[in-house]
C-alpha cells in the first residue's frame, strides 16, 4: 500500500489535530482540574483560565503516605514483570522454534477468564499458606496477567530469530540452554524491553487483585486513587491530581515503547 | 515458515556430543519440556484452584457461612438463572449490548481513522505516542475523570455538547443513555489500538492487486471494498477478537462509573456476578454465574477464531 | 501558641491520668501487653476522630495495632472475602448491625459480646454500658447477642437552607405535605452567591443507597417493610404513597440524573449551593460546615425529618459499631480496645473534637461535649434518636439484596414510571429472597 507517496499536504496535519483532540482531551481535563480549587471544579460552565494551584498535589502527599504506595506499586510490578520474564522466556523460546501453539492456546484461557472468579479462591489460598498482606502473594497474582503476556508476545519476536543462527550455534558445540541464552536472547533484547514495560503497566494498572490480596502494608496506587472517594464529598481537585500521579509514569514508560505496543497489546498475535 | 520446518529436521549429526550431567544430557533430551514447564505449571498453579472451586462450587448453593457449608444442587444454579432469574437475563442482554456497540463503535471508527492516516507524513512516531496514551492510563483513574466530565450537573461533557446546540443530558445516570456513554469511554480507550493495528496491517498489504485494479479502471471505492477490506479482514479479526474478549469481561469503568445503575440498566454479567458473590454472599450461584461468563467469552473467542480462518 | 496548646494539652493529659489513676489501681489495661491486633475500619468521621489517639491506646495498654482504612464498598468486600474464607486475622471491625447484623450473626461471624462486658476483670469499672443511648444499645444487637459497642447515631433529617427560605418566605417543613409544597415553591429560585437558580430538593436516588434515606418517607407516610407476620410491606397503600413521593419530588423538584446520585454527589450539590433542601443523614453535617469545600457554611438548618399526615415521624436511628469475628485469636485484647475506644474519654475527644455523633448520653449532657455540633442539630438528633425507628433498613438477612430490589422500584418512581406494578415486584422480589435465605 505505498500509492501516496505524493507528499505531505498541510491537510495531512490538520486531520491528525483534528484527530487527536478528542482523544487527549480526557487527560488534559484531568490535568486540568488538578490544578483548579474545588471552588473552581464545581463552576459551571467550567472555568479554563485560572490561577493554577498545587494545593491538590500537596495535599494528595501529605494526606496519604503516597510515597508508601508508590514503593508497594513499584515492587510489585518489578517483581512480576521479572519472574514473568524468568519463566516466560524460556517458554515462549521454546514453543517458536519448536512450534507447540497448543501450550500457547492454553495458556491464552488465562487471559479469558474473568478476574473476580479468582478472588475468594486466591484469597483462601494465600490465607492457608499465610501470604496475606505480602508482596508475593501480589506478585504471583499479577503474573496470571504478565505470564500470558510475556509467552506471548514473546513467541512472536523469537520466530523472527533465523534458525539459520540457532542451528549454526548447535553445530559448534551449543547446548540447547546455551543457544538459548548466547543467541536467541541477545538478539530480541527489543522485544524483551517493550514486553517488560508492557507487563509493568498492567501490572502498574491493576485493581481489582490488588484490592483484594493486598493488605495494610502492601497496598498498591490505584487502591489509593479509589480511597479519594472518601467520606466527604467528592474532591475533584485531589481525585484528579492523584490521578495524573498514579497515570504520569506509565504515560512517559509507553513513550519508550510505541513501535511495539501494537504487538504487545494484542498479545502477539499479530507482527505490528 | 521456512526457518521451523528446518528446525525441525536437525540431521542426527548437528547433535553435539553429549556430554555433562544428568540434567543437562535431560534438557538436551527434552528442550520444550524443561523450557515451558516452569511457565505453565505456574499458570496452572494459580488457575486450578480458582477454576476447580469456581465450577465445584457453582454446583452448590451456599449462602456464605461458617455454620452451615454447601449444599449440593446439581445444576440447579444453571436452571435457575436461565428459567427464573430476570436480572440475569438483563444481565446477558446488557453485556453483549455493550460489547457489540462498543466493538462496533471502535472497529469503525478505529479503521476509518487508520485508512485517513495511511499516508506519509512526518512524526509519526510521536503520533504513535500521544495515540497510545488512553489504552495506557490507568483505568480506575480514567473511570473517575470520566465520571466527572460526564456530571449532569457540573460535568464539562453537558458544557462542550451545548455549544454545539445539543444536550443537557444526563448520561451515565439515564437509562437510555449510560450503555452508549459507558461505550464512549470504551471507546475513547481502545479505538487508538485498532488504529495501530489496520495502520501496521496496511502497511504489509501488497501493491500487485492495487496496479492491475488500475488498469482495470477501478474506482477508488471499488478498490477499498474489493482489494482492502478483504485484505485487511485477518488484521481486524485479530483486533475484533481481543477486544471482544475484554469488552464482555469490562469491569473497572462500569462498576467505578455506575456500579450497574441507574437502576439496573447498566448491570453487565460480570457487575452482577460481583453484587451476587460479594454483597449478597450467594457464592454458589456467583461461581455458576462466572460459568457462565467463562463460557460466553470462551464461545465468543472461537466464533472469532474460525471466521478469522476463514472457514466459515 | 502552639506551645501553650501543647502545654495545655499536656496538662490535661497528665490531669486525665491522675484522675483515673485510682481506677487504673482496680483495672489492668496492660493484660495483654505485647499482642497485636489487626483493625479494620471505614473511612468515617469517626475513623478520622479516633485514629489521632491510638496511640495512645497503645502508650496504655501495651498492645500494638495495626489499623486499616478503606472506602465503603471496599471495606465491606474485603471484610466479606476474609470471613468466607474462614480464615480472617481481622480482631475489630466496623459494622452496621441493621445492615449486616442478622447475616453475620446467623453465619457464625461475630464474636458476641455480653460475656466480656459482664467480666470485671475484662470491663474496667467506669464503663458505664448504661451511659449508651438506649436505642443505640438496642441496635447493637442481633438475635439476642450483643455485637459490640455503638460508636456513632445518625438519624435520616432534613437539612435546608436557612437565608433560602427566609428570602423566599417559605415555612420550613415539618410534614410531608409542607415539604413538596416548600421543594415546589423553592425549585428553580437563584440560590447561590452568584445568583444561579437552584433546585427545591436533593436525594439519594441511587438504586441501594437511595433505600435508606428513603425509610424516613416509608415510616412517616404509615409504612414499613414487613407485616407482623414477615409478610413483604413495601406494595402497600402508604409504601406505594412513599414511593411515589420521592421519585416525584426528585423528577420535579430535583437534579437531573438523581437515579445515579449517592451521598457522594447528592451532598456535594448541595454543598455548592444548588439545592434548597437535602434529606439525609445529619451526621454528614462536617461536610457540609467544613469551609474549605461547602459554599454554605453557617447557612444549614437541622431539622427533625418531616412528620407524615397522620403526625407519624420520619426519623430512623442508624447504629455504627465495632465487631470482633468470632476467628480472631485475640478477643479478650480486641474487647480491650472496642471498651477503650467507646469509654467516656474517648467519646468526649471524638465529639467535641470531630463533631462526631456520638452514643454517650452523658457527653451530650455536657455543655462541652456538644459544643462543636450545631445547636439545633443536637437538638433535633436528641428527638430523632428518642422517637425513630431502628428499621432504617429492612429487618431481613440479606439487606443488600432486598435494598437492591426496593430500590430498583424508588429508580422506576424517579423515572415516572409504574410505582405500583414496580412496588409489587419489589415486594414479589423480597418474598422470593426472605424464602431463599432465611429457610431454617
Amino acid at each position: 500500500m505505498k500509492r501516496s507517496r505524493s507528499g505531505e499536504s498541510p491537510w495531512t496535519y490538520i486531520l491528525l489535530a483534528v484527530i487527536l483532540v478528542p482523544f487527549l482531551f480526557p487527560l488534559f481535563w484531568m490535568f486540568l482540574s488538578s490544578l483548579k480549587s474545588q471552588v473552581e471544579n464545581t463552576a459551571f460552565p467550567p472555568v479554563w483560565i485560572f490561577k493554577p494551584t498545587l494545593n491538590n498535589y500537596r495535599e494528595v502527599f501529605i494526606r496519604n503516605p503516597f510515597f508508601t504506595f508508590t514503593w508497594n506499586s513499584l515492587v510489585v510490578a518489578a517483581g512480576s514483570t521479572g519472574l514473568a520474564l524468568v519463566l516466560g522466556l524460556p517458554g515462549a523460546y521454546a514453543i517458536a522454534r519448536f512450534k507447540r501453539t497448543g501450550i500457547a492456546l492454553a495458556i491464552l484461557t488465562a487471559r479469558m477468564a474473568p478476574g473476580i472468579g479468582y478472588l475468594i479462591p486466591w484469597f483462601i489460598l494465600f490465607t492457608k499458606m499465610r501470604m496475606i498482606d505480602t508482596y508475593l502473594a501480589l506478585i504471583l497474582t499479577h503474573l496470571i496477567v504478565a505470564l500470558p503476556l510475556v509467552l506471548w508476545v514473546m513467541i512472536g519476536f523469537f520466530e523472527d530469530v533465523p534458525g539459520e543462527l540457532i542451528e549454526a550455534a548447535r553445530i559448534d558445540g551449543c547446548s540447547n540452554f546455551a543457544a538459548f541464552l548466547r543467541v536467541a536472547l541477545p538478539l530480541v533484547k527489543p522485544g524483551i524491553v517493550a514486553t517488560a514495560i508492557l507487563s509493568f503497566i498492567f501490572s502498574w494498572n491493576n485493581f481489582l487483585f490488588s484490592l483484594i490480596i493486598a493488605g495494610f502494608k502492601t497496598r498498591t496506587l490505584p487502591i489509593a486513587v479509589y480511597n479519594f472517594l472518601s467520606y466527604e464529598e467528592i474532591n475533584w481537585g485531589g481525585l484528579t491530581a492523584a490521578a495524573t500521579v498514579i497515570t504520569l509514569p506509565v504515560l512517559i514508560l509507553s513513550l519508550f515503547i510505541q513501535k511495539h505496543i501494537v504487538r504487545g497489546l494484542t498479545f502477539g498475535a499479530l507482527k505490528g | 515458515m521456512g526457518n521451523e520446518i528446518r528446525a525441525q529436521k536437525i540431521p542426527a549429526w548437528v547433535t553435539p556430543p553429549r556430554r555433562g550431567s544428568a540434567w543437562s544430557l535431560f534438557v538436551e533430551d527434552h528442550p520444550v519440556l524443561v523450557f515451558t514447564l516452569p511457565a505453565v505449571v505456574v499458570v496452572f498453579i494459580l488457575m486450578v484452584f480458582p477454576v476447580f472451586y469456581t465450577v465445584y462450587m457453582s454446583l452448590h448453593s451456599w449462602f456464605a457461612s461458617s455454620l452451615t457449608g454447601p449444599e449440593f444442587i446439581g445444576l440447579q444454579n444453571f436452571k435457575r438463572a436461565f428459567t427464573q432469574d430476570e436480572r440475569f437475563r438483563n444481565a446477558i442482554w446488557l453485556t453483549l449490548y455493550f460489547t457489540v456497540l462498543a466493538t462496533a463503535l471502535q472497529l469503525v471508527l478505529g479503521v476509518s481513522l487508520a485508512l485517513l492516516l495511511n499516508r506519509p507524513f512526518r512524526g509519526k512516531g510521536f503520533f504513535r505516542s500521544i495515540f497510545l496514551l488512553p489504552m495506557v492510563a490507568t483505568p480506575v483513574a480514567i473511570a473517575l475523570v470520566w465520571m466527572m466530565m460526564y456530571n449532569p450537573t457540573l460535568g464539562v461533557m453537558n458544557y462542550l455538547v451545548g455549544l454545539v446546540g445539543l444536550g443537557p443530558y444526563t448520561w451515565v445516570s439515564d437509562v437510555h443513555l449510560v450503555i452508549p456513554a459507558l461505550a464512549v469511554v470504551d471507546t475513547w480507550e481502545w479505538t487508538p489500538l485498532i488504529t495501530l493495528i489496520t495502520l501496521a496491517g496496511l502497511a504489509t498489504l501488497p501493491l500487485e492487486p492495487y496496479e492491475s485494479a488500475l488498469i482495470d479502471g477501478a474506482t477508488p471505492a471499488q478498490m477499498f471494498w474489493r482489494i482492502t477490506l478483504p485484505l485487511l479482514r485477518p488484521t481486524i479479526m485479530v483486533a475484533l477478537l481481543f477486544r471482544s474478549i475484554d469488552c464482555l469481561k469490562t469491569f473497572d469503568i462500569i462498576y467505578v462509573m455506575t456500579a450497574g445503575g441507574p437502576g439496573f440498566a447498566s448491570e453487565t454479567l460480570n457487575v452482577y456476578t460481583f453484587q451476587v458473590g460479594l454483597f449478597y454472599f450467594h457464592i454458589g450461584y456467583a461461581c455458576s454465574l462466572l460459568v457462565i461468563l467463562f463460557a460466553l467469552v470462551l464461545g465468543v473467542s472461537l466464533i472469532l477464531i474460525k471466521v478469522r480462518r476463514g472457514s466459515w | 501558641m502552639r506551645i501553650l496548646r501543647t502545654l495545655l494539652s499536656l496538662g490535661l493529659v497528665f490531669g486525665l491520668a491522675l484522675a483515673s489513676s485510682a481506677q487504673a489501681a482496680q483495672f489492668n489495661w496492660q493484660q495483654f501487653k505485647g499482642t497485636q491486633l489487626r483493625v479494620l475500619l471505614n473511612k468515617h468521621p469517626w475513623q478520622a476522630g479516633i485514629e489521632p489517639h491510638l496511640k495512645d491506646f497503645e502508650a496504655l495498654t501495651g498492645i500494638k495495632l495495626i489499623a486499616e482504612v478503606y472506602p465503603e464498598d471496599q471495606f465491606r468486600a474485603k471484610t466479606l472475602v476474609e470471613l468466607t474464607s474462614g480464615a480472617s486475622s481481622i480482631d475489630v471491625f466496623m459494622t452496621m448491625p441493621a445492615q449486616e447484623g442478622l447475616k453475620y450473626m446467623r453465619a457464625g461471624w461475630y464474636q458476641p459480646v455480653d460475656e466480656f462486658l459482664k467480666d470485671s476483670s475484662l470491663t474496667a469499672p467506669d464503663y458505664n454500658w448504661n451511659d449508651f443511648l438506649d436505642k443505640t444499645r438496642d441496635a447493637m444487637v442481633a438475635e439476642g447477642k450483643l455485637i459490640g459497642p455503638p460508636i456513632q447515631v445518625e438519624n435520616v433529617a432534613l437539612m435546608y437552607r436557612k437565608d433560602v427560605f427566609q428570602k423566599y418566605n417559605v415555612k420550613v417543613p415539618t410534614t410531608l405535605d409542607e415539604l413538596e409544597a416548600a421543594a415546589k415553591a423553592l425549585n428553580g429560585k437563584p440560590m447561590t452567591d452568584d445568583g444561579q437558580p437552584g433546585f427545591g430538593i436533593v436525594n439519594r436516588g441511587k438504586r441501594a443507597a437511595a433505600t435508606s434515606m428513603f425509610a424516613g418517607m416509608l415510616h412517616a407516610m404509615g409504612g414499613t417493610w414487613l407485616t407482623p407476620n414477615r409478610e413483604p410491606a413495601i406494595n402497600s397503600e402508604e409504601a406505594i404513597k412513599a414511593i411515589d413521593m420521592w421519585g416525584r419530588l426528585l423528577r420535579l423538584y430535583g437534579p437531573p440524573g438523581s437515579e445515579n446520585n449517592h451521598w457522594y454527589e447528592a451532598s456535594s450539590i448541595f454543598s455548592q449551593g444548588k439545592a434548597a433542601m437535602y434529606t439525609d443523614a445529619n451526621s454528614l453535617w462536617p461536610v457540609i460546615e467544613d469551609p474549605q469545600k461547602s459554599k454554605v457554611v453557617g447557612k444549614v438548618g437541622y431539622a427533625l425529618f418531616p412528620r407524615g399526615p397522620k403526625g407519624q415521624s420520619g426519623s430512623t436511628v442508624a447504629v455504627w459499631g465495632l465487631g470482633m469475628p468470632k476467628t480472631s485469636k485475640n478477643q479478650k485484647a480486641a474487647w480491650l480496645f472496642m471498651q477503650w475506644a467507646t469509654n467516656k474519654d474517648q467519646v468526649f475527644k471524638v465529639q467535641s473534637e470531630k463533631g462526631v455523633l456520638g452514643c454517650r448520653d452523658s457527653v451530650w449532657k455536657d455543655p462541652k461535649g456538644k459544643a462543636k455540633v450545631p445547636g439545633d442539630l443536637a437538638e433535633s438528633l436528641a428527638q430523632g434518636s428518642k422517637v425513630g425507628t431502628p428499621l432504617w433498613n429492612p429487618p431481613v438477612v440479606a439487606v443488600a439484596e432486598v435494598r437492591d430490589a426496593v430500590g430498583a422500584a424508588i429508580v422506576t418512581s424517579i423515572q415516572g414510571g409504574d410505582v405500583r406494578a414496580a412496588a409489587n415486584k419489589a415486594a414479589a422480589d423480597m418474598k422470593r429472597i426472605m424464602a431463599e435465605t432465611e429457610k431454617k
